[in-house]
């Protein structure tokens, strides 16, 4: 309190004796004062942390993206020629088209099936608390452990071919590694929207619903013209987030099929050639447009959510 | 406290916090005022290794009682890329082991490894450390005349029958494939006798695709890429040969496996062979002591005889070696190539406790190498052997070849088609 003290008897001499009200306002925004600048000095450890191991390697990334660099000799700059490769490289189209796939084949279904799911779980009867549970579980698993039971799941002597009585090799053919990987991250991915959406549900006011029925609104139409328009703001803050988590894709990939028969994904080939083939510059290009066309991509998708709520 | 204290205060903390995390990372297991060393060494796993990497490090530690080694090893699929990438930074380890195709395709090039020091051998010259290994033995090691590493493992490729098998298919096991044409005529009846996976390659990681591919391209005459021009020779007719006879064993009316049921656990490289669903695979002097530790059971129905050929009249065998190599970084290149000098010095115990072969001047009369099962087959291995053709951005490159053997071995794909497609991706890697 030494500080505090110093800083307030120093100021009490410069009070008006004519308005000693004046005194006490002083007071009170010299101790705000201190606090702010101790708040801040206090801040100062994680700014630096975050722009050390956050910031730093962001603008890193933008500034290697226009030199060659193979991590052992020094960056040469090469200007656009990065970006220039990637236009022409069938390798990154192929991860390009790999990730709009998983991205749409995996959350398309997990946003429309946990919508569904989040209606039927609606309900207050006994048990309800447990099975939402039993489906946030595979939500709170690892990647990597999922992917790793999955690896048997889609075996072909695997539990999905018994069950369904069929014989399809799910990750070692090109036609179906990427259905295997879907199917698997759907099952994962479903009970984190499923969480949003039940939040969102129980936002809305029964009575609304009551109304609607007094009207002769049936069940269909009560869901399509009342409960999807008020959950508009739960589903654009899913649908961003289904978007940013299918572009981050990489564990199942790595742990399924390594990135072979056509699963690799985006962040893989960042990967590989970041780290497997010291192409830093060529990974920071890739990078960096993963960047841009994310943004790009959140902008439309709140653009279109708000506009719809006008 | 006054202001100017308590800013000191927070100063000084903050500045303190700042010194010790770089220490931290500027540390580099360097030695000490009171002379004493610690080094680090990293390698890959595989279990017969590291249990005697450990023994022997114990025992180093004994006898130099200032060096502390510190010995790490790393899950072999992200191997190559940890070692590779901890080098690149200055962060990596003192000692390396790792395999001659990364070292003369990357570490060598980037030249991230120190030249061997003969000195810490007990030798007056490079030379002498030379005369020591049987001839192109340390090439795998070698760039511009310099050498940076002695083998820690040096393997030729063999095959191996189940016996048990062969005789449940009327096969006498005293008759072993001589050419792949064999492996698919012994293959049939194998199937035949329920051996489903009468013979089938690993299907692993780029790594392996690559060298089983290269075991053939050997044989053919082929090449992935022609070093000296830099130009794309998968679709060569040699080359395309050689992933013919790979695709000929996994698909079609003469298939003798199915590939979507072999193994692909690459910390497990030969379960299939070990635990008796796989009749007949292409084996290294390693993976036999893998498979008598971890199956002993299997193990006896084993026997190793020479790798079946293109043309047996003109044997080829395929070399690759793995090397103790010191980092460039390294603050204490003296005391990491003695540990090295004392690791390579007990070749006879690397044969005996893992089957690890160090190519040494009459290594096959030593007592250890006569008690190894078969020890004449990997003589005449080693005998018609070859590294592998190493070109730069190997590693993507490897990448390609992987998906080229996917399309002809998993997706339908011709091979002929499947090396085009593959020659377009490593053509432009060798271009840019």
């Amino acid at each position: 309190m030494a500080i505090l003290s110093n800083r307030t008897s120093e100021r009490s001499a410069e009070v008006d004796p004519a308005d000693p009200g004046r005194r006490g306002r002083r007071r009170r925004r010299g101790i705000g004062l201190s606090r702010d600048v101790i708040g801040a000095l206090l801040a100062v450890p994680a700014v630096v942390l975050f722009a050390a191991f956050a910031v730093y390697p962001m603008l890193r990334v933008f500034y290697l993206s226009v030199f060659d660099y193979n991590l052992t000799s020094d960056p040469e700059f090469v200007g656009l020629a990065n970006f220039a490769f990637l236009a022409t490289d069938s390798r990154f189209h192929e991860a390009l088209g790999q990730t709009g796939f998983y991205v749409l084949g995996t959350y398309g279904p997990a946003l429309i099936l946990a919508l569904v799911l989040a209606q039927a779980l609606h309900t207050k009867t006994r048990g309800m608390g447990l099975v939402r549970l039993l489906y946030f579980v595979p939500v709170a698993m690892s990647w990597v452990a999922v992917s790793v039971i999955w690896r048997v799941v889609l075996h072909p002597d695997g539990l999905l071919n018994q069950a369904l009585s069929i014989d399809v090799n799910w990750l070692t053919s090109s036609s179906t590694a990427r259905w295997g990987l879907v199917i698997m991250s759907v099952w994962k991915e479903m009970g984190f929207f499923l969480i949003l959406f039940l939040a969102g549900l129980q936002a809305i006011s029964p009575d609304l619903h009551e109304a609607a029925s007094l009207d002769g609104a049936g069940s269909f139409r009560r869901f399509w013209h009342l409960t999807l328009p008020l959950l508009r703001p739960v589903t654009a803050v899913c649908a961003v987030m289904a978007v940013i988590r299918g572009f981050q894709a990489f564990s199942p990939q790595v742990v399924l099929t390594g990135g072979s028969f056509e699963t690799e994904v985006i962040n893989l080939f960042v990967y590989k050639t970041a780290f497997e083939n010291a192409r830093m510059g060529r990974a920071s290009a890739v990078a960096v447009l993963m960047f841009g066309a994310l943004l790009l991509l959140t902008l439309i998708q709140l653009r279109a959510f708000r506009r719809r709520d006008r | 406290m006054s202001t100017l204290t308590r800013r000191h205060l927070v100063g000084s903390i903050a500045l303190l916090a700042v010194v010790s995390a770089l220490a931290a990372c500027g540390n580099n297991g360097a030695g000490t005022a009171d002379g004493k060393v610690t080094l680090t060494f990293w390698s890959h796993t595989h279990p017969p290794m590291v249990e005697l990497n450990k023994k022997l490090v114990a025992e180093y530690e004994k006898q130099h009682t200032n060096v502390k080694v510190q010995y790490e090893t790393i899950p072999n699929d992200q191997f190559g890329t940890k070692m590779l990438t901890s080098l690149s930074n200055g962060s990596g380890p003192d000692i390396i082991n790792m395999d001659d195709s990364a070292l003369r395709g990357e570490y060598l090039p980037k030249k991230l490894l120190a030249p061997i020091d003969p000195e810490g051998f007990g030798a007056k010259s490079v030379d002498e450390i030379r005369a020591k290994y049987n001839e192109g033995t340390l090439d795998g090691a070698s760039a511009d005349g310099q050498l940076y590493g002695v083998p820690s493992e040096f393997n030729a490729t063999a095959f191996v029958i189940n016996t048990k098998h062969f005789k449940d298919a009327g096969l006498d096991p005293a008759k072993p494939p001589a050419t792949w044409d064999d492996v698919t005529t012994y293959g049939k009846k194998l199937v035949a006798a329920g051996h489903e996976q009468a013979f089938s390659f690993n299907y692993l990681h780029s790594g392996w695709y690559t060298q089983q591919l290269q075991t053939l391209l050997n044989q053919t005459g082929g090449e992935i890429a022609d070093p000296k021009t830099l130009k794309e020779a998968v679709t060569s007719p040699e080359a395309v040969k050689a992933l013919q006879i790979w695709a000929k064993l996994a698909t079609g009316p003469d298939k003798v496996h199915d590939p979507n049921a072999s193994s692909r656990d690459a910390t497990s490289p030969f379960s299939d062979l070990a635990t008796g669903r796989q009749s007949m695979a292409v084996v290294y002097p390693w993976s036999m002591e893998q498979i008598r530790q971890s199956n002993p059971d299997t193990y006896k129905e084993l026997q190793v005889v020479p790798l079946p050929q293109v043309d047996p009249a003109k044997p080829v065998n395929r070399w690759y070696a793995y090397y103790w190599a010191v980092n460039v970084a390294s603050k204490q290149q003296p005391e990491a190539w003695k540990f090295i000098s004392f690791m390579a010095d007990n070749h006879e115990r690397w044969i005996a406790d893992v089957d690890f072969i160090q190519p040494v001047k009459g290594w096959e009369t030593s007592a250890a190498a006569k008690e190894l099962p078969a020890l004449d087959v990997w003589a005449g291995a080693y005998a018609n052997g070859a590294f592998d053709t190493v070109v730069p951005h190997y590693a993507e490159i490897q990448d390609a070849v992987t998906e080229m053997v996917n399309d002809a071995v998993f997706n339908g794909v011709a091979p002929e088609e499947a090396a085009k497609k593959a020659a377009d991706q490593i053509q432009r890697s060798l271009d840019s």
